[in-house]
């Protein structure tokens, strides 16, 4: 089932090299840099050309799912411009990429040069994790971990995106990681961008019950897709000084060990 | 106004501290959620349930877009059978006409099944306040009546009563003995609605298809009240949404198939009636009077809206209640109206302009769950996305419209971001301990402290540590 | 039939806000294309025709079907031979419930064999229900809220979803398979249908026959009456029948 890569992905230089634009998004950009870094590392170690667009900023999600919409397509079109090119545009966020791959159609409505330029954009946009297993179509990124791990499907990679499968097999075919799946893995954590500031009280239930079900799997990390999903599920589980971590996806992937 | 019109942080809030409704809740959805993934899984191959859905969503559209033409049709073969069809504007019309038509036939009682549409109008407090007397019969909205409050949830609007709870009802209202057996409980019910059968002069129901080919109204049941009220009196008003029409008795099938599925996991109920006006006079029994009420009360808002009327072709089967993750944790009556979960959301402010419920769009994760079991494929979040601009205007508060407007200032340009990051670092610092802010009183970010830790601006951007040598490949 | 109501005089500004809603100034002048409510009658009964044949091809294993479906939601069933069977197993159905009063309808079903005899045998009173010159609604109503038991035929059987079809109409009275707490259905084998679209067809069919004009009332019986609108727990006969038999009579 496992598609194989060798170990360095040098050793077999393909005749030209993948280009990617990486988008980081915002959160990534100014909360967690080192999931950046982490993608970086493993799209380079799969002989990736990985390029970073620096004026880049952000897609505009948040005022979009705040109803926002002139400030929503005033970030948005200038998120067109920077990435405009052929180069595969990466997200490491599922959300971000559903914005971009599903919401920019309902943004720009009755636009259609711009439509023109979003389904460009769109036809060369993935998710980080769609990327390896869709584009580079690999699962083992030669990444070591030790522990069990359970996976959380972020919601609009599993429900806009249809992502399932992929990261998975990636857990998978991490070294020394057990995947181990909690009770209802597709389950929403309850973070929704703005909603969990807006009902934190129910925001905060919902995430109550997330959490049950990945300490009852004893895994010692819950991975995902999303920075929002990791901050709302880390920022609990700190607050509670639990033993279990919330890692994006990239920075498993990224690891070496340990 | 305005409190009404955003209350649903509030209700919501003291809902999740319930633990009694909480147990409940968790209990109930995953009742639901089950059997109806059993039923649909168990019985067609996905491609066949998607083919079905995909059929279903589109005859329900191509209704709505000729909805004129199909309520002439309707309207021609209900009065064909021998039928009256009434046209109601707003509830305040459709109550007119139901009051009109109980004093015409010197009403005194009036037996009910299961019908939104009549707690949209509040139809029993209209009666009441004219000397008639409304009982519900479906077993769920009989304990609610007794109860004085309003359905939980469509297909099981008394969800959150314990057995307790309903047999202290009954001892109040009833004077029966306290028990703790269900059964028994169904038993006094069903004692005490026989007497109400037997001697009222007026049903009213609801409808969940009305046929235009034939005039049909469709009822869909499991106690066999629907029955009752609509074979025992004298008089039968079908009570119906202007929206709940389907073109040929042959499209009934389909509908019948991915209703009881979706609302309780059920092949089929065990009742379904088909009403095409009253007795004939050859028949032995049935109501001597048939009207069909068609009431649009704030529909014809979401169907001129080309994006909105989708939320139209709901069928009520209440599966998008159960899989989201907000109604969960809430429950129906957080959402302050007849219709809860992620079609509430939709259709309470669309259908009420926006005086009721105009927080609810946002009390949505957006994780789409609901679209996914939707069996007539409405794409909700989207519908909730579309809503929220002008729930934003009518909602927002100051602090989140200047946060916005900073935050496209912000993003214009990776200058403006840098300038911002930087001032946000240095006035975080006095906040976070360990890169985390553990409480603030800022707005928003002390509404996320309150239950979790807020990660603390990075001391490096990611732009920064790629211009400072990430760039580089490592050799 | 007595003249038909008159359209009401709100109807026409209800129907122009629609078109407005819509976009459209106008009603429209040619009917939206469905399929269903396009094909004429020629082909409509070549599609019964090959209904009937298939049912026909398939009676045996339709009656296995809804023997099978219908157990699963609750019906007690019980193949028989006959009808001469059949009355016996009604009879000693109202003989396990002690039963006095006994109410039935008048369908073909009850003239191919005696089933009051082996009832009166049993010490229930069968009672057909029926208005009429004799009997007065109210009079109609008390008998069938005091019967022990509700006997009727059926027009139709549905094996998909395990369905008892009753058609009132003279002879069939509404509430002989609703008020008492316990049912049967007598099903022949040559009543059944396989799916909910063979029973739909054959409605549109004599809708189309009858010009427009259909039964006052169907109903659809598939299995006990049944709720759980306490907390969730499945209780049966709360306002129909508790208990429900099927007898399907005939074999291939
Ligand atoms: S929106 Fe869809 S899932 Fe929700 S009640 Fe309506 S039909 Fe059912």
């Amino acid at each position: 089932m496992a598609r194989h890569r060798p170990r360095s992905g040098r050793s077999q230089p393909s005749p030209r090299r993948v280009k990617a634009a990486l988008c980081v998004t915002c959160l990534i950009d100014q909360f967690f840099p080192h999931v950046g870094e982490a993608a970086v590392k493993v799209l380079r170690r799969l002989d990736v050309d990985v390029s970073f667009p620096e004026q880049q900023t952000c897609c505009g999600q948040i005022a979009f799912n705040g109803g926002y919409r002139a400030e929503a397509t005033a970030v948005a079109r200038r998120f067109l411009d920077i990435f405009a090119g052929d180069d595969y545009v990466v997200v490491p966020s599922g959300s971000c990429a559903s914005m971009i791959k599903v919401f920019y159609a309902e943004l720009f409505q009755g636009d259609e040069a711009t439509l023109e330029r979003v389904r460009q954009l769109v036809a060369r946009t993935y998710e980080f994790t769609e990327f390896l297993t869709e584009v580079l179509e690999v699962d083992d990124v030669g990444a070591k971990f030790s522990g069990s791990v359970t996976y959380h499907d972020g919601c609009h990679a599993l429900r806009e995106l249809r992502i399932k499968q992929g990261p998975r097999a990636l857990v998978a075919a991490v070294e020394g990681a057990e995947l181990r799946e909690m009770e209802a893995s597709e389950a929403c954590c309850g973070f929704g961008g703005l909603f969990s500031v807006k009902f934190p009280e129910v925001s905060g239930a919902i995430l109550d019950e997330k959490l049950r079900h990945v300490e009852a799997t004893g895994a010692r990390a819950v991975v995902t897709t999303d920075c929002g999903c990791v901050m709302h599920m880390a920022g609990a589980m700190r607050r509670r000084a639990l033993d279990t971590r919330a890692l994006h996806i990239a920075e498993l992937l990224a690891g070496e060990g340990g | 106004m305005a409190a009404k019109a955003a209350a649903f942080k509030r209700s919501s809030a003291v809902a999740v501290r319930n633990p009694k409704l909480q147990q409940t809740l968790h209990h109930v959805v995953r009742h639901f959620t089950e059997a109806r993934d059993a039923a649909v899984a168990s019985e067609f191959p996905p491609e066949t349930w998607e083919q079905m859905r995909e059929r279903a969503s589109s005859i329900k559209l191509q209704t709505l877009l000729n909805l004129d033409f199909y309520l002439d049709m309707v309207d021609r073969n209900v009065r064909r059978n021998g039928g009256h069809v009434h046209f109601a504007a707003d509830a305040a019309e459709a109550n007119r006409i139901v009051l009109d038509i109980a004093k015409r036939n010197a009403v005194k009682r009036v037996i009910k099944s299961k019908s939104m549409v009549s707690e949209e109008m509040r139809l029993n407090p209209t009666l009441e306040a004219e000397g008639i007397v409304p009982v519900e019969t479906d077993l769920g909205e009989y304990i609610i009546q007794l109860a004085k409050e309003t359905p939980f949830h469509i297909i099981a609007p008394a969800m959150h009563k314990t057995r307790q709870d309903v047999s202290r009802l009954f001892q109040d209202w009833l004077r029966s003995a306290p028990t703790d057996d269900i059964k028994t409980l169904c038993a006094i019910a069903r004692n005490a609605l026989r007497q109400q059968f037997a001697t009222a002069d007026m049903g009213v129901s609801g409808a969940n298809f009305v046929v235009a080919e034939t005039g049909t109204v469709v009822l869909v049941t499991n106690e066999g009240n629907g029955r009752m009220t609509t074979s025992v009196p004298r008089v039968h008003v079908a009570l119906a949404g202007m929206e709940r029409v389907i073109p040929a008795i042959e499209d009934v099938a389909l509908f019948l198939r991915l209703l009881p599925r979706s609302a309780t996991g059920q092949r089929i109920t065990s009742y379904n009636s088909f009403i095409s006006g009253p007795r004939r006079a050859s028949d032995e029994d049935g109501p001597e009077e048939f009207h069909l009420v068609l009431v649009d009360n704030g529909r014809l808002n979401l169907l001129k809206d080309e994006r909105l009327r989708e939320a139209l072709k709901c069928i009520r089967c209440g599966a998008c209640l159960n899989v989201c993750p907000v109604y969960q944790k809430t429950g129906g009556h957080a959402y302050g109206w007849v219709y809860p979960g992620p079609i509430g959301a939709i259709v309470t402010p669309a259908m009420n302009g926006f005086a009721r419920g105009a927080d609810l769009p946002f009390a949505s994760t957006l994780c789409g769950a609901c679209k996914d079991v939707c069996p007539v494929k409405i794409d909700i979040p989207k519908l909730l996305l579309d809503l929220r601009p002008e729930a934003a205007r009518r909602t927002g508060t100051w602090a989140e419209r200047l946060l916005m407007r900073r935050w496209v200032d912000m993003m214009r340009a990776r200058e403006s971001l840098e300038r911002s990051s930087r001032l946000a670092r240095l006035m975080q610092r006095p906040l976070s301990r360990e890169g985390v802010i553990r409480r603030s009183r800022l707005p928003l970010l002390a509404a996320w402290t309150q239950a979790r830790d807020f990660p603390a601006v990075a001391e490096k951007s990611f732009a920064r540590r790629w211009r400072d040598g990430l760039s580089r490949a490592e050799p | 039939m007595t003249t038909q109501p008159e359209a009401s005089p709100a109807k026409e500004a209800f129907l122009q806000r629609i078109r407005q809603a819509l976009g459209r100034a106008e009603p429209a002048t040619s009917p939206p294309d469905h399929p269903p409510l396009k094909t004429n009658l020629v082909r409509q009964e070549e599609k019964l025709r090959t209904i009937r044949a298939k049912v026909e091809a398939r009676r045996e294993r339709n009656a296995e079907r809804l023997a099978e479906n219908a157990t699963k939601v609750g019906w007690h069933v019980h193949r028989v031979e006959t009808h001469d069977e059949a009355a016996a197993a009604v009879a000693a159905i109202a003989a396990g419930l002690h039963a006095r009063n006994v109410v039935r309808t008048a369908e073909d079903c009850f003239r191919q064999a005696d089933y009051d005899g082996p009832l009166r045998r049993a010490r229930a009173a069968p009672i057909i229900l029926a208005s009429g010159r004799n009997r007065s609604r109210d009079s109609l109503k008390a008998t069938a809220f005091d019967a022990d038991l509700g006997v009727t035929g059926v027009s139709w059987a549905i094996a998909e979803t395990a369905s008892c079809v009753i058609v009132p109409r003279r002879g069939v009275a509404r509430l002989a398979s609703l008020a008492p707490p316990v049912y049967v259905a007598i099903v022949g084998i040559e009543q059944i249908l396989e799916t909910l679209d063979d029973y739909f067809a054959t409605v549109r069919l004599e809708h189309m026959k009858g010009r427009g004009h259909v039964a006052a009332y169907a109903n659809f019986i598939s299995g006990p009456s049944r709720t759980a609108d306490i907390e969730q727990t499945l209780t049966v006969g709360v306002h129909g029948p508790g208990v429900v038999h099927m007898l399907i009579v005939g074999r291939e």
